[in-house]
């Protein structure tokens, strides 16, 4: 029986046959339903799946006419920690702009968080400008609200992490509460700079990663933002598949955060005033790559059939049905952004 | 009450997260004779990997994951009290932490958090800790187990480092070695020579008992 060449999720190269892949796609479509109660991928989707998976082409492409735009994360930085090129994250910009084909970046700082960058605004907003006096794609200002920054001893706020393991459960609750306001009117600050240095949006990234508290502070910055600046975009991107319930209890719009999949997150990025929504599936490395991308493309259909705004799909190590490896192979990558646009419907990346 | 009841009522008091219950299970089981280690192991531990599994669907959320742990923690007082010494000495002590260069340790967190439910000592070094600390705390505190986590790609290679340092240094027999964090496999684990990788908190409490047991 002839084998495919595919990969597990740590990148590991491996040979399945028709039936194990298959079995694996119906296995990870099923995965996904369930945890997120969607429904499954159908038949045809998975058939069209497997041969997505299974094309003899190293690198595949989408059809012609379903090509996709492209927005990023730290998307300035990247050149020069990937490559080891040092050059300024302008430049880097240029590069992506007119000689790879970027449709957008976001400038970041290297710290990216907004906390930290919030006491060099002056010189961020310089870069930005100078960035934007040079390119024509759109350039957004990129950060994450990293909740934990506001936390004993690096802020001013109770440590949680050190509060939950105690007990002290409502201790910890007031600390993320009480950070969530810390957070919000630091990325109402920085966006408020980089409106006036000439940003086409702020991109508020790996929302979530401290948990739903995470999310709640970047879900009332957006609002905030989109009240004073109609004009500006913003774009928000999730850090994982599920919001981690750190507290449990909090509620944007009336509706629990923690637990919620990125059909139901994407709804209310659009009620905060999102303009485009970075849903994320995670890897899990120990499964194949035909498991994870059939899970990862059964949440984002989910995710794009309930949405009203563009979904950028988070295609990168580690999430996405992309291996979790320090330079993700382009046989799976390519895969990956074929079924996500062609199955999943993604509207960008 | 028979045991299978005990049993459902054990794992109910967790997935309540009801310490209240837990210990009031665990009393009647002395009282009607249980064996400690069956209750234990059939009713508490099922509860905590069922909302070990909960959790890791976003069904539960950390304050509870905490409060079963807690309940599970004053449920395993009262048994082991009951328990011979011989059984008490099976327990070990565990030495934790996030490799060097990686600052992620709300996973190890949880993870120390259910071992400890076990009876067994956990030493929780912190987040950033380099190989050699991880050695002489291994040392200093005579520890069974060395358990590493790292959530990145470019910081998985201290865990080889560390397998690599304990041979150096010939005291790699001395320990058992565990690894885990996203991107952590079992072939990981087996390419650098770990004794065991654990997937989630759930399989972590699972693989430090079996090391335990091991060593003994």
């Amino acid at each position: 029986m002839s084998k495919f060449f595919t990969r597990m999720g740590d990148g590991f190269g491996i040979y399945l046959s028709e039936e194990e892949i298959r079995a694996d796609i119906e296995e990870g479509t099923k995965d996904a339903a369930d945890r997120a109660q969607i429904p499954q991928l159908s038949k045809e989707e998975m058939d069209h799946l497997y041969d997505i998976v299974t094309m003899p082409g190293i690198v595949v492409g989408v059809e012609r006419g379903q090509e996709v735009v492209t927005t990023s994360d730290s998307g300035g930085c990247k050149i020069s920690y990937h490559c080891n090129i040092a050059i300024d994250r302008s430049t880097a910009i240029l590069i992506h702009e007119k000689v790879l084909g970027a449709d957008s970046l976001d400038l970041g700082h290297i710290d990216y968080s907004y906390k930290a960058v919030k006491s060099v605004l002056h010189d961020e907003a310089a870069m930005m400008e100078l960035t934007q006096l040079n390119s024509v794609i759109p350039v957004l200002y990129g950060s994450m609200p990293n909740l934990g920054l506001y936390t004993k001893p690096d802020g001013p706020v109770d440590n949680w992490a050190e509060l939950l393991p105690l007990g002290r459960i409502d201790e910890a609750r007031a600390a993320q509460e009480e950070a969530v306001e810390h957070a919000v009117k630091d990325i109402v600050y920085v966006a408020e700079g980089m409106y006036e240095a000439g940003a086409d949006g702020m991109n508020i990234d790996t929302s979530g990663a401290s948990g739903d508290a995470d999310v709640l502070a970047a879900l009332k910055a957006i609002e905030i933002i989109k009240q004073k600046f109609p004009d500006l975009g913003i774009e928000m991107g999730m850090a994982g598949e599920f919001i981690l319930g750190m507290h449990g209890k909090l509620e944007y719009d009336g509706v629990r955060l923690a637990g919620l999949y990125p059909h139901n997150q994407v709804k209310l990025a659009e009620k905060a005033g999102a303009n485009i929504f970075g849903a994320v599936v995670n890897t899990n490395s120990n499964m194949s790559f035909p498991w994870n991308i059939a899970r990862t493309v059964t949440f984002v259909k989910a995710c794009t059939e309930a949405a009203n705004i563009p979904v950028h799909v988070n295609v990168g190590m580690g999430v996405g049905g992309v291996p979790m490896c320090e330079v993700p192979p382009v046989d799976v990558v390519t895969r990956a952004d074929k079924a996500l646009i062609e199955i999943g419907k993604a509207d960008g990346l | 009450m028979s045991i299978e009841i005990i049993l459902i009522k054990a794992r109910e008091a967790i997935l309540e997260c009801d310490a209240k219950k837990a210990v009031t299970v665990a009393q009647q089981a002395l009282e009607e004779g249980l064996d400690p280690i069956e209750v234990l192991t059939n009713g508490f531990s099922v509860g905590i990997r069922d909302i070990g599994d909960l959790f890791g669907r976003g069904q539960v959320f950390l304050p509870e994951l905490m409060m079963s742990a807690q309940a599970m923690k004053e449920a395993t007082v009262i048994l082991e009290a009951a328990l011979q010494a011989g059984d008490i000495a099976k327990k070990g002590k565990m030495l934790i932490g996030t490799v060097q260069g990686d600052v992620h340790d709300i996973g190890k967190g949880i993870v120390v958090a259910m071992i400890k439910t076990q009876s067994i000592e956990v030493i929780d070094l912190g987040r950033d800790v380099p190989v050699h600390t991880l050695i002489e705390k291994a040392m200093e505190y005579n520890v069974d187990i060395i358990g590493t986590s790292a959530l990145l790609t470019t910081t998985l290679p201290e865990q080889r480092k560390l397998e690599d340092q304990l041979r150096k240094l010939g005291l790699r027999e001395k320990f058992k070695t565990m690894v885990g964090g996203a991107p952590c496999t079992q072939r990981w684990a087996d390419r650098i020579g770990a004794d065991a990788y654990a997937e989630d908190a759930a399989q972590a409490v699972t693989k430090v008992i079996e090391l335990i047991g091991q060593k003994n």
